[in-house]
Parts: structure tokens; C-alpha cells; sequence
């Protein structure tokens, strides 16, 4: 096992650098082609997305870890490489593994938890193989970087709580409705934030948008945006109690709705409850209106809270998937260094059934006149001798696992039976 | 052979309860299999013990408080996995696998009573006693989900999210977990009481006075009816109906145990003399 990973991120290197190492999707077949066919390189993977840029390769010799790597950037960018040195970082053997499977799973992103990486990654992997730059140790420690972030993102929640203000209010919604499938919403005002709330909110299956403005004309504008329905100002108090979800922005200087209105609006609705955002200051509802049942509202500050709350669960999230990803990298290196050794202990094995068969081949005619109970003992009797001679070998090989000497043994052993090198 | 079944079931719902604390800490809960395939296999067990009891006494198992709780640990256990299949609410656990645990550990506890008496052998008696059996396992629900409810209400009204709002669904399951248990329970609820009077002018030609059991049970009866009214109009949602619920409950609680013990017809561990002196 040689791995190596080359690479630099927002980590490491601004934006500036960044672009200038971006390899557009369209010349990544060809890229990690180059990369596959460099010298002392088996295999490779280019992962480039606008926060990193990663080179992954599996090595001939494991003294030249890095190098060969670094010849390659160099080369394909056409770029003396002293000069971008401190963008990169290089990992090597099981910290290249480690690194992969934390950027697969999102720990390495930028807004932590973030879903796209996984994608990212999952087609880098495509494009990779697609060109046939992938065929051994690094198809299976891709494979497992990405089962290992899906298994971050079923088993802790890193990836389902709301960072942003208006995923704070889609998520505060599902709370209060369960799913927004043919919910109403009614927009009263303008402005960037209501637009990206409501967004959010029909994402998410909301279905009826009814917009209010002071002036009608805009009211229009924003409702056929969302293919909504304008209603006059005049008529906005009449038409809450249709209303599932509110979110406020007039530039109003006084309260839009006062607790008041807003009690006897609510009996109108039956008591359904009422999810009401205010995202304008100075405030267009009346705060005491959150006092009365059934009614939630929340201002641009609650919602900043509830964002900062959650920024925080998604940390202690992924501690969780921490502990998740080393033993997932714990459990891959065990198996890939047991590769280094079952190939010996199988050929060892053939090597002495061999000599046990041919050697009862040729004492066929001295052994014809055994009775049929002898036969199986000649049988037994050999193959027990084999498997005493195999104990010694085999066991010390499965010891040497993970340890700086198993190739010394591997070949030890090989030179010693007579395996073929 | 049936105690030794409870006892099983038992085991098998402490199992279901240990396996599902490593993922209460979890911001995604969800039962594993086999927190559930637990309480399923205790589920079996407990049913088997309850069939084998009421064969080899040729009684239903509710004429003392042990199997009585027995039999609504049994039934409470059922609904919360059939809820669980239909909500996926992971967190109705907490409240109901140690409830569960408890009752069938009280249960076994008690020991058993027995009796014999004809009076508990009509067809009206069977009807009264399981379907109010039915009700409480059916409200019992109804006031967990109510409970959440309200948790969850807070918890959405502080804006300051913490443990609960993360794991408890959303305020719209939990109010139709309510409403639907509610609906369930009350029917049952009504049948038992109905089915009581009917026994009971049967037994003693109407002579029957204002034992205190029933009392509370019309008063408890009568609340509910007021949720579920309440509800149907509109009048009474969400929070207020919550409280309700729980009130309710601790009615239903207290003529379910605690008038037991002031009853002359209902009280449990009921002596040959007192039920045939009547």
C-alpha cells in the first residue's frame, strides 16, 4: 500500500490560488488520465471543486511517496513548483485515506455538514474510473469513502439542521406543520429575504403563495414570480386567516398586525396554529402577538439564534462523525494490510498441496494394495503433516500485519519455499 | 408457565429499553432493530402468557390488580408499536418502553390472586372490563402525545432550541397522534362505562347506589368528551387542549387505582365474602 494525497483548499490557499488550480469538469477525464500514466504513479484521482483541489494516487514504490505526485503538478500546471509549495498539503499512507473519508463525509467543508462534497466526490470517482485511472487499492478506498459518508450523514444529523436564516424558518415550519404539503403562504412586502424565504418554503412543498403590497402593481410583480395570487393591502387582515405561514417585510413604520388582530384572526382560523416570520425592521408584528396560543412568530434575531444554535449542534455532530471516520479508517487498513500478506499464505498453501499430490501420484502403485481404511489414513497422515509445516509460516505472516517489516518476511518466506517473487 | 412468560417479556422489554439509549443521545433518533424486534418478541411472549392464563383460569385476567396491569402493560406496549410503525416517533419511547417496563414489573410483583365467583362470568362483565382495558391503553397515548405536544410547544414558543425540539416531531404529528388515539380511546371508553351500568342493573336490579369508582369515571368521561368536542369545533386547540389531556389522564388514573381502594363493587383483590355479600 502506497498512497499519497496531494492537495490545497480554503484551508490553505485563497481564491486567487484556488482558480488558478480549478480543473474544469470538462478536462478531468483527460487530467487523470495524465495523472494514471505518470511515472511511478498506479493510479490517481482528481478531486476539483471551487473550495479544494485534490490529487490522490497510488504509488510504485513507497520511498517516493509524494514525489512523483509532486512531479506531476508541476508538470500539468507548467508551474516552477517552490513557488506554490506552502499552498499544499501532502498525507500520506493512512492519513491520505483519513483525509479522503473526511472530505467525502463533509468535515473538511467550508460550511460544515454541507451536501454537495458528497456528490463532488462521487463524480470525481466517476471520471476516474470512466478513463480507467482507477483499478485497485484506490477503487476500494474510494468505494469506502463514500459509504462512510453516507453512514455520517444517516447516523448523525450533521447534515439535516438549518445554518442558514431562511432554512431556519423551512425547518421551524416543519416543526410546527410536519411537511408543508398544501400550505399557504402569504408574503406581505418585498424585499431579497421574504424572496429567499418563501423560495425555501415552496422547495419544500409548500404549495399556495399569496402576496401583499402596499402597492398592488409589485404585489402582482412578486406573485407572478412565484405563480402566486396578488392581494389588495386593503384586504391583507381578511385574508390571514387563510394563511398558514406569514412572512413579513414593509418598510412600515408602525405594526402591520397587533396582538388584537391577531387574536381574533386566529379564532377565525379555527385555532389552527399560525407560523408567523418577521423579517423587518423596524418590526411590522406586534411581539407580544407570540403570547397567544397557537400563534408562532419569530423575528430576524430569533431566527439568527436559532441559526447559531443549530451551527453549534452541527459541531458536536461531527464529533460523532469523527469517531465514525476512524473507525472506518481503522477497520480499511487492517483489511488492505491483510492484503499484503493473504496472497503469500495462499500461495504457500497451493505450493504444498501440490508437492502432497503429486508426491501421492507417484507412489500410486506402491500404496495399490492398502485396504480402503489405510488409504484414508495415508490420506490424513499427509495432510497433517502439511498443515503442522503451514502453522509456523502462516501464523508468524499474519502477525507481521501492520508491522515495517512484513515485507521482509514476505519475501523471507517466498525465498524460502521456492514461491514465485 | 404464564409468570414465567411475563418474566420473559420483561427481559425482553429491559433489552428493548438498554438498546435504545445509545441513540437517545442522537440527535436523529430512530429505534434499531433491535430495540423493536425486543419489543415484539416481549410483546409475544406477553400475549402468549396473558392466552395461557385465561385459558387455564377460564377468566379473563383482570379480576386482580397484578394481571390487570399485566394486561395493560400488554396493551400499551401494542399500541406504542403500532404507532411507532405508522409515526415513526422515536421519543414516544421514552415515555412508554420504562411505563411499559414498570407496569409489567409491578405486575409480576403482585402475585396472584385466586377466585372464583359466577358474577364474573357474564357476557356484560367481559365488555365492561376489556373495553375500558382498551380506553386506558388508547388514552394512554393520547396523553403522551399530548405531553410531547406540549413540550414541544415550548419549546418552539422560547425560540431557544434545546434537547426536545431536535428529537420530538413536529407539533402536527403529535396533535394527530392525540386526536386519533383520542378517537380511539373515547368510543371504548364509553362502551366500558355503558356496559358497567348495564351489569351492574343486571346484577343488583339497579340497587347499585353511587359507588365512587363510578362517579369518577362519568367525571373523567365527561372531560374527555369536552376535549374531543372542543377539538371538533375548533374552540380548543393545540396547547390549552394539551393541558386538558393531561387532566384527563390524571382522572383517569385516579379512578383507575386510587378509588379502587374506596369502591365496594371495584375494589381489586376482591375477597369470595365481599363481592358475593354484596
Amino acid at each position: 500500500m502506497n498512497l499519497v494525497l496531494l492537495g490545497l483548499s480554503y484551508r490553505t490557499a485563497p481564491i486567487e490560488v484556488r482558480e488558478k488550480f480549478h480543473i474544469p469538469e470538462a478536462e478531468l477525464g483527460r487530467g487523470v488520465r495524465l495523472l494514471s500514466r505518470h511515472p511511478g504513479i498506479l493510479e490517481g484521482i482528481i478531486l476539483s471543486t471551487c473550495n479544494r483541489v485534490e490529487f490522490f494516487a497510488q504509488t510504485q514504490d513507497e520511498s517516493d511517496l509524494g514525489n512523483c505526485l509532486r512531479d506531476f503538478v508541476v508538470e500539468y500546471y507548467q508551474k516552477e513548483f517552490s513557488s506554490i509549495d506552502s499552498y499544499f498539503y501532502c498525507h500520506k499512507q493512512v492519513e491520505s485515506i483519513r483525509h479522503m473519508f473526511r472530505v467525502a463525509s463533509s468535515l473538511d467543508s467550508m460550511i460544515l455538514g454541507e451536501p454537495q462534497i458528497l456528490g463532488q466526490v462521487k463524480k470525481a470517482f466517476q471520471v476516474a474510473q470512466d478513463a480507467g485511472a482507477v483499478n485497485g487499492l484506490l477503487r476500494d478506498v474510494m468505494n469506502q469513502a463514500l459509504a462512510v459518508a453516507r453512514k455520517v450523514r444517516r447516523e448523525t444529523a450533521i447534515g439535516n439542521l438549518a445554518v442558514s436564516i431562511s432554512s431556519a424558518a423551512v425547518e421551524l415550519a416543519l416543526k410546527i406543520f410536519g411537511d408543508l404539503r398544501n400550505r399557504t403562504i402569504l408574503i406581505i412586502g418585498a424585499g431579497k429575504m421574504s424572496e429567499l424565504a418563501a423560495k425555501s418554503l415552496l422547495r419544500s412543498g409548500a404549495s399556495n403563495i399569496l402576496v401583499s403590497n402596499r402597492t398592488y402593481e409589485r404585489a402582482v410583480e412578486i406573485a407572478h414570480l412565484f405563480h402566486g395570487t396578488p392581494i389588495h393591502f386593503e384586504h391583507l387582515l381578511d385574508t390571514i386567516p387563510r394563511a398558514d405561514i406569514i412572512i413579513s417585510s414593509t418598510g412600515a413604520q408602525h405594526f402591520t398586525i397587533e396582538k388584537s388582530q391577531m387574536e381574533h384572526l386566529i379564532t377565525a382560523r379555527k385555532n389552527r396554529p399560525i407560523f408567523l416570520v418577521d423579517i423587518a425592521v423596524p418590526r411590522d408584528i406586534e411581539p407580544r402577538v407570540n403570547e397567544l396560543d397557537n400563534v408562532f412568530l419569530y423575528d430576524i434575531d430569533d431566527l439568527e439564534h436559532v441559526v447559531e444554535v443549530n451551527r453549534h449542534q452541527r459541531e458536536q455532530e461531527a464529533q460523532w462523525a469523527e469517531r465514525i471516520v476512524q473507525r472506518e479508517v481503522e477497520q480499511i487498513i487492517r483489511r488492505l494490510n491483510s492484503r499484503e500478506v493473504t496472497p503469500t499464505i495462499v500461495a504457500l498453501g497451493d505450493h504444498l498441496n501440490h508437492i502432497r499430490a503429486e508426491e501421492m501420484t507417484r507412489a500410486k502403485g506402491s500404496l495399490a494394495g492398502l485396504s480402503h481404511e489405510q488409504k484414508e489414513a495415508v490420506e490424513a497422515l499427509t495432510q497433517g503433516i502439511i498443515k503442522k509445516i503451514l502453522h509456523g509460516p502462516i501464523s508468524e505472516l499474519k502477525g507481521a500485519v501492520g508491522k515495517s517489516d512484513r515485507n521482509d518476511l514476505v519475501h523471507l518466506v517466498k525465498k524460502l519455499f521456492g514461491l514465485a517473487p | 408457565m404464564s409468570t414465567i412468560l411475563v418474566w420473559a417479556a420483561l427481559g425482553f422489554y429491559g433489552l428493548a429499553i438498554a438498546s435504545s439509549l445509545p441513540s437517545l443521545i442522537r440527535r436523529r433518533p430512530r429505534l434499531t432493530p433491535t430495540t423493536l424486534s425486543a419489543v415484539s418478541i416481549g410483546l409475544l411472549a406477553h400475549l402468549a402468557a396473558l392466552i395461557l392464563a385465561a385459558t387455564s383460569q377460564n377468566r379473563l385476567p383482570i379480576v386482580d390488580v397484578g394481571s390487570a396491569t399485566s394486561l395493560l402493560a400488554f396493551l400499551v406496549g401494542l399500541a406504542f408499536l403500532v404507532s411507532y410503525m405508522k409515526y415513526r416517533i422515536m421519543t414516544l419511547g421514552i415515555f412508554i418502553l420504562p411505563l411499559i417496563f414498570i407496569l409489567t414489573l409491578g405486575s409480576l410483583l403482585q402475585g396472584e390472586v385466586n377466585f372464583e365467583s359466577p358474577q364474573f362470568r357474564t357476557r356484560w362483565l367481559i365488555v365492561h372490563t376489556s373495553s375500558l382495558f382498551l380506553g386506558y391503553a388508547a388514552l394512554f397515548m393520547h396523553f403522551a402525545a399530548s405531553l410531547m405536544y406540549l413540550i414541544q410547544e415550548k419549546e418552539i414558543k422560547s425560540k431557544k432550541p434545546r434537547a426536545f425540539y431536535y428529537r420530538l416531531p413536529s407539533l402536527e404529528i403529535l396533535d394527530d397522534l392525540a386526536f386519533k388515539t383520542l378517537l380511539l380511546g373515547l368510543p371504548f371508553l364509553t362502551l366500558g362505562i355503558i356496559s358497567g351500568f348495564l351489569w351492574a342493573t343486571l346484577t343488583w336490579n339497579g340497587l347499585w347506589g353511587l359507588d365512587p369508582k363510578i362517579v369518577a369515571s362519568v367525571i373523567t368521561w365527561a372531560v374527555y368528551m369536552i376535549i374531543f368536542s372542543a377539538r371538533l369545533t375548533g374552540r380548543l386547540r393545540g396547547r390549552r387542549a394539551a393541558i386538558l389531556a393531561l387532566i384527563g389522564y390524571a382522572a383517569l388514573i385516579f379512578t383507575f387505582l386510587g378509588i379502587s381502594y374506596a369502591s365496594s363493587i371495584h375494589g381489586y383483590f376482591p375477597t369470595q365474602e365481599g363481592i358475593l355479600n354484596y
